[in-house]
């Protein structure tokens, strides 16, 4: 059995190393992909489109579910994929323990949500999940788009938060400390995984989303 | 003298039947079993003779004997020392030398098979065990001994439960736990540093009374004091939930009682029952006294990422985290962009081929 220190301290930053190397490589990646010049005589700001299309579809739009596309014509994927994120982001940032966790990494800290509320958000993101799994079982879309590499995604990333939910309630018949060995022992895997995987998107979409704001803000259209 | 049961040597020292029986439920009680197994003890106690208990001290700093000397059970403490009897106690008994070890050994063969050994401190293995010798003699060897012909072995405080401080990195003595040389015995662990002095004293009167084990955990712990974390019976626990966090140890926070998880506390890790039984007769344990649990019940607790980091925050992170990543960093973009240049040198080639057969073509 790999010793709790091992998981935690060498182990931990082996995968952190492999997930910033990862992560670097496949931004630098991107960026030096090579571009065509735009010669085109620019009709309006490209910092402008930027930052329209982040207010608008970041930070207003995905809460007015009438004026959201894929809440008007997805509607399960618009409110399980968007409580996943919402849980996944609460259990990540904002439960006390983790934040532990980043001031040690990062040498500051921030203020964290009361434990049962981030506890039951994380329930939410399981659900969610789980239901977003459900529906590319059974959606004939979905399912013929969905690849093993998809699978492993989602199975990779309800995995820590599985473990870290069970040792919360000390449940499963396992003790705490190997629930924690297990919780970390996924974490450390999800970080290798990450770089490699369509989980990037945590970084990746925002990419997508400044350069397709650059664009229509420099064409002069409404992105 | 061998021949006496705890009973008669209790009757021959005045004690009534009626207080016998009481002593039997006083001691139930203490042992954490139901009162309906309060006949069981009696019986236990007028049918079984003496039983000796011999304990060993090798790497330790006898933190143990001073905390089970200082057990406020009365009972049980009178138990063990009147009735069950420590035969061989480094610390405690007044003989030294050859005679007691002559007495040891006499023990050991007169109650072969019978006897409780209790081991105190962690067992160097390291250059042939030169750094603990009692007489000349390794402490693995006088262990190995000893655990011969024991009933069953005890191992008291975190030392010789899983290797404890003296194992704590660099482990310089190659120190190891009683679990890992004996194999062919139950083997009881009370790690603690020390362990509850009412836990020592429970133990042993479980093991010598009942003549059999009490229910252990994975850890060979006793599962009725080690069942539970500091953290599930933990009077700050509704801090903790609430996420009311003391910061520093002479804030507003701490002033208040608020939970101690970011000052270090690995109640939450830590299998005792510190927040129940408590210590110095039940007045207060670490936390109540506004201290972290620095996590004593648990193995390598030393070079857990230090007392005083939050069990979340990862051990050695901070020492080289920085330059890691760094360098990760620094690396990952340096590939990129090794990866992008190749990428248009092969695509230049590509397309300078596809002129020239163009060309060709058109020659052609």
């Amino acid at each position: 059995m790999l010793s709790p220190e091992f998981i935690r301290g060498p182990l931990f930053k082996f995968s952190l190393l492999i997930f910033i190397l990862g992560m670097v490589y496949r931004f630098f990646r991107i960026l030096f992909m090579g571009w065509k010049k735009d010669y085109a005589p620019p009709r309006g700001s490209a910092w402008g489109g930027i930052i329209k299309t982040y207010t608008k579809s970041l930070i207003f739009l995905p809460f007015l579910p009438p004026k959201f596309p894929s809440a008007r014509h997805r509607p399960l994927t618009y409110v399980a994929g968007g409580l996943f994120h919402v849980g996944l982001f609460a259990a990540i940032f904002l439960l006390a323990p983790h934040i532990e966790t980043w001031r040690t990494l990062l040498g500051f800290g921030w203020p964290a949500l009361p434990t049962p509320l981030v506890d039951g958000l994380a329930v939410v993101a399981i659900v969610g999940l789980i239901t977003l799994a459900s529906n590319r079982m059974i959606n004939p879309v979905t399912k013929m788009l969905t690849g093993p590499a998809d699978w492993l995604n989602i199975i990779f990333v309800l995995l820590p938060l599985i473990t870290g939910w069970a040792m919360y309630h000390h449940i499963f018949g396992l003790n705490y400390t190997k629930l924690t060995n297990l919780h970390l022992l996924t974490v450390n895997w999800l970080l290798i995984w990450t770089p490699f995987s369509r989980i990037s998107h945590f970084l990746t979409y925002f990419i997508t989303k400044t350069m397709h704001g650059a664009k229509f803000g420099r064409l002069g259209v409404e992105p | 003298m061998s021949e006496q049961t705890i009973y008669e040597g209790m009757t021959e020292r005045g004690i009534s039947r009626r207080d016998f029986l009481k002593l039997a439920t006083v001691i139930t009680a203490a042992l954490g079993l139901e009162y309906s197994q309060v006949p069981r003890i009696a019986h236990a106690m007028e049918t079984k003779t003496r039983l000796p208990v011999i304990w060993l001290e090798f790497q330790d700093c006898a933190g143990c004997t001073e905390a089970l000397t200082r057990s406020l059970d009365p009972y049980l403490t009178k138990l063990l020392f009147n009735d069950i009897s420590v035969d061989y106690h480094e610390t405690l008994f007044v003989a030294s030398g050859k005679q007691a070890e002559e007495n040891k050994t006499k023990i050991m063969e007169e109650y072969a098979g019978k006897y409780v050994l209790v081991v105190e401190g962690s067992i160097p293995m390291k250059d042939k065990g030169i750094y603990c010798t009692i007489g000349g003699r390794s402490a693995e060897d006088i262990l190995m001994e000893a655990a011969s012909n024991a009933m069953a072995i005890i191992s008291v405080g975190t030392c010789s439960s899983y290797g404890g401080l003296p194992q704590a990195n660099p482990n310089p003595t190659g120190a190891v736990g009683v679990r890992a040389l004996v194999k062919d015995k139950p083997v009881i662990s009370i790690p603690g540093c020390p362990p509850i002095p009412e836990v020592i004293t429970n133990t042993i009167a479980h093991v010598v009374l009942l003549g059999e084990l009490p229910e252990l955990d994975a850890l060979g712990r006793p599962k009725a004091f080690y069942g539970q974390t500091v953290h599930d019976r933990c009077p700050r626990r509704p801090f903790y939930e609430r996420g009311q966090f003391a910061e520093t140890f002479d804030d507003e926070g701490a002033k208040k009682g608020w939970c101690l998880y970011k000052l270090g506390c690995k109640g939450p890790t830590t299998y005792s029952a510190c927040a129940t039984i408590k210590w110095n007769g039940g007045v207060s344990f670490p936390v109540q006294s506004n201290h972290p649990c620095i996590g004593c019940t648990q193995p390598n607790f030393w070079d857990g990422g230090g007392l005083y980091n939050a069990i979340s925050a990862p051990p050695g992170a901070e020492a080289a985290s920085g330059i890691n990543a760094g360098i990760a960093t620094v690396g990952g973009a340096a590939l990129a962009v090794g990866s992008a240049l190749y990428a248009k040198k092969v695509k230049q080639k590509a397309a300078n081929a596809f002129q020239t057969q163009k060309n060709a073509d058109k020659e052609a």
